[in-house]
Formats: C-alpha cells, sequence, structure tokens
C-alpha cells in the first residue's frame, strides 16, 4: 500500500534509512545520508518543523560553518558576543567575550526549517504530520517503523532507523535502550517565556549582546536562570532546575520576574511564547547503536552538560550517524558492529571536552551559594574562558586561596 | 489508575514524557496523552513537570 495525497509523491513502503524527528540532528542526519546516495525517509510527528519551540536557542559561532549550514538572516535573531554570569546576589558579575561565548540566538521556527529544505535538497523525503508509534522488530532488529500518517496507520520498512526524537528519546525506549528514560537526577527540567518589551541594559550598562547567565539556589537549584537577547527589547527568559528539585521551574521563574531588583528590566515585559522540557545532562546512552538502529542528538543525551544546550551537539552527531548510516546503507552492513563506527567517530571528536564538562558539573552541583558568591567575587573573565578551554588547575588554585575549604569539591579537576 | 494533566495548564513540552520509565505517556501534536493501562502512579511525572500541571489519583 502506497500513500497517496491526491497524486503527489507519499510515503513508499521501502527506503534505506528512515530518520525519526526533523531537529537538528534528525535534519543534519538526512542531509549527510541522502548525499552518500542513500534513500532516506525523515518523519517528524509535529505539522510544522520547528514548532512548538522547546529551547533557549543559543548556538556557538563557530558551528554553522563548520557544519556546512548557512544561516538565512531570519534564522537569526541576536548576535551574541559574549556571555554574563550573574552571582546568586544578583550583583557581582562577570562578563566574557571570547571567541568560545560568541554565537547567535536563533529564531528556531526558521532554523529548523531551513535545515529540513538543505536535506529536501540532498534528496531526503520529509513528511511533517507523520506520527511514528512503534517500531517493526524481528529477531531483535530493527527493521522500519509503524507511522500514523494522512489519517492512516502503515509500516515502512528500511535497512537502518535513526532515532532523532529529542528529550523524550521514546523511539530509542522502543528499540530496547532502557537508559534512553531521563531519571529525575540526570535532567534539568525548564521553562521559558519569550518576552517583549524587556530592557537589555541597566545603569548605563548594554547586555544586548550577552547571553546571562543567573547562578544560584534561590534562583534555579542546581541549574540556571537565563536571559538571552532575541532582538533589541525581546528576549528568551527561562530557568533550568535540577529534577529532584522542588516545586517546579515555573515557581522559580516568576520568582525570578518578580524580584524586586529585576523590576526595571523584567517588570513591564509581555509573555508572547510559552516554551519547557526536559534536558538531559548527564552521560550520554550507554550504546548509540544495535542491529539496524541509531540514535543521535538529545536523544543520545548528547546534551552539553554544563550549560544544557543540545543544538551543537545535536548537528554534529547528527552529522556523524548520517555519514556512518549512508555509507552502511550502501554497503549493505547494517549490523550493530558496523554501525558503532559512529559512536566511535563521535567520541574521539566530542568526548574530550564532554567528559571534562561532565566532571565541572558534579563540581558545581556541590556548591552552594554562598561558594558560588565567593567565587566570581574571586575570578575575572580570563579564568571562565580557562574553565571553558578545559584548562582547569590555574583558576582552581585562585579559588582556594580565598575559599580552601573547597578543596575537596575541586582536587578532582585537577587531577583531570 | 493514572495521572490527571490539567490541559488547560500543560504547555506540551514533553518533560514528563522523557521522565516516564513505562512509556505510559506520550506527545501528541497539541496534547499530552495518558496511557491509563502503562501508568503505575509512581508520580516522576508530577516532579518533573515544569508547569505543574499533573496531579496523582486521590486514594
Amino acid at each position: 500500500m502506497s500513500s497517496e495525497i491526491l497524486g503527489f509523491p507519499g510515503i513508499k513502503d521501502e527506503y534505506d534509512i528512515i530518520i525519526v524527528g526533523a531537529g537538528p540532528a534528525g535534519a543534519l542526519a538526512a542531509r549527510e545520508a541522502a548525499k552518500k546516495g542513500a534513500s532516506v525517509l525523515v518523519l517528524d510527528r509535529r505539522k510544522e518543523l520547528g514548532a512548538p519551540v522547546r529551547c533557549g536557542e543559543g548556538l556557538g559561532a563557530k558551528y554553522p560553518e563548520k557544519f556546512g549550514i548557512k544561516l538565512s538572516p531570519g534564522a537569526i535573531s541576536a548576535h551574541i558576543n559574549g556571555a554574563r554570569v550573574i552571582a546568586p546576589n544578583l550583583k557581582d558579575d562577570i562578563i566574557i567575550r571570547t571567541p568560545e561565548t560568541k554565537g547567535f540566538v536563533l529564531d528556531r521556527k526558521v532554523f529548523d526549517k531551513d535545515l529540513a529544505k538543505d536535506a529536501a535538497r540532498a534528496g531526503a523525503s520529509i513528511f511533517s504530520k507523520a506520527e511514528v508509534y512503534d517500531l517493526i522488530q524481528e529477531g531483535g532488529k530493527v527493521k522500519g517503523v509503524k507511522v500514523n500518517f494522512d489519517g492512516g496507520k502503515r509500516e515502512v520498512r528500511s535497512k537502518i532507523v535513526i532515532a532523532a526524537d529529542g528529550a523524550e528519546s521514546v523511539i530509542a525506549r522502543l528499540a530496547g535502550m532502557k537508559d534512553g528514560v531521563s531519571t529525575l537526577y540526570d535532567t534539568d527540567y525548564g521553562m521559558e517565556y519569550e518576552m517583549a518589551n524587556v530592557k537589555l541594559e541597566e545603569n548605563g550598562k548594554d547586555f544586548s549582546d550577552l547571553i546571562e547567565l543567573f547562578f544560584g539556589r534561590e534562583w534555579a537549584p542546581r541549574g540556571y536562570t537565563w536571559i538571552f537577547p532575541k532582538g533589541k527589547d525581546v528576549a528568551n527568559v527561562g530557568v533550568g532546575i535540577g529534577g529532584l528539585e522542588a516545586p517546579n521551574a515555573i515557581h522559580y521563574l516568576h520568582k525570578f520576574l518578580a524580584d524586586p531588583r529585576m523590576k526595571y528590566r523584567l517588570g513591564n515585559a509581555s509573555i508572547i511564547a510559552t516554551k519547557g522540557g526536559a534536558i538531559p545532562v548527564c552521560q550520554p546512552l550507554k550504546e548509540f547503536v544495535k542491529d539496524g538502529f541509531m540514535v543521535t542528538g538529545t536523544a543520545a543525551h548528547q546534551v552539553d552538560p554544563i550549560h544544557g544546550g543540545g543544538i551543537g551537539l545535536a548537528l554534529n552527531a547528527g552529522r556523524l550517524a548520517g555519514i556512518v548510516a549512508g555509507e552502511c546503507a550502501l554497503e549493505n552492513k547494517v549490523d550493530a558492529a558496523s554501525l558503532d563506527r559512529y559512536k566511535k567517530i563521535w567520541y574521539e571528536e566530542e568526548w574530550g571536552k564532554f567528559g571534562k564538562r561532565l566532571a565541572l558539573r558534579k563540581v558545581l552541583e556541590k556548591m552552594n551559594d554562598d561558594d558560588f558568591n565567593s567565587i566570581l567575587s574571586t575570578i575575572n573573565d580570563k579564568d571562565i574562558d580557562l574553565v571553558l578551554e578545559g584548562k582547569f588547575a590555574p583558576v582552581v588554585q585562585k579559588v582556594l586561596v580565598k575559599r580552601p575549604q573547597l578543596l575537596k569539591v575541586l582536587t578532582v579537576l585537577v587531577n583531570l | 489508575m493514572a495521572v490527571t494533566i490539567n490541559h488547560d495548564k500543560c504547555i506540551y513540552c514533553g518533560a514528563c514524557v522523557a521522565t516516564c520509565p513505562y512509556l505510559a505517556l506520550r506527545l501528541r501534536e497539541v496534547y499530552v496523552e495518558v496511557y491509563p493501562d502503562k501508568c503505575v502512579d509512581c508520580g516522576l511525572c508530577v516532579k518533573a513537570c515544569p508547569m505543574g500541571c499533573i496531579t496523582l489519583p486521590k486514594k
């Protein structure tokens, strides 16, 4: 049976590769696999790619060029030149302007569609409002998907299925990858308002080209509160908290918005969008592949353990998964051992930085607000740059002079 | 029994889906669907929900 929309070529019965989810990871996987010459089908549950947005929308400056992505003007909401880190007292701050902190705040509704268009141009076949509700599995091998499309349920077979379905990671779990579930401990939960009539300045200081990160248990236990500019007076204002923290993210966001010290900047702002979601901030999945099956992007928990950003990592992971899937499909070698080349390359390219950041996260989790206040009044922008580069030792030394009680907590970073 | 979602408050962000070990919640186009036959009332999604819009059944 083949689905036809009034003669428009619908979903065929069989493909080399089926990708579930057309976010950054899925779209890049589709583009690369199609470029290799594989037949690629992309299925997305949503009726509009990129929407609803569930994301702070920040992306490092280096990524688009590195991965061959041309940003259309509409995909960029704001150009970012640095980051401002604010202490729990809402007073002390450090502003960092380095290559590592340059980037964009995107408009995901435009960005995601741009990526999908590139994938389509490369030859991938993409369908929105096509909900994959189950996998076809035979003898422990994934053989395709069951999809709800155009008012009917049907099966589509493939050599490889790539799960790129984001934080829910439902497809990986249907394939039996138990660690696809986000445990409360290993997940941050976020809530965000896109706000208009925001003041991106105060006391003569201009913050309009900075992402702002507010730390402290009072504002965001085990996470941070953010203001990401999206224009002259528009910003994503959000909070992510650890999963074991009570009561919930919206409580902390409202508390932040209501604080008298934020009144000048946010007191007259309007809410033009409400967003939220789960952010896995833990180890990546133990396995990225099984026979005929791959997981990529946030679905594989490939999310920055420090800032919870997922777009940059998803772009690269999707790209690598797509390249390997394309090659394996054409060679007809789709067993787990062949597909596992994707995991090997991912670790070669990402683990050096990822592993260090995971260790840093564990350290930050152990600190209290007094620690943060003390550290942020001690270190400067160059120190933060060193930390971002993974060079912890000199900064640890500086902090310990002022706050020796952190010795035990910080030693682990020196030994990395 | 199963959890109840306040659909007036839910922003269908999927946080509960990511957290449910039993796949008892699935994200649909404009709502979150609860599968009562899979829900064991463990309450993990209640803790996860950023909006605080999920409740356990009354004992």
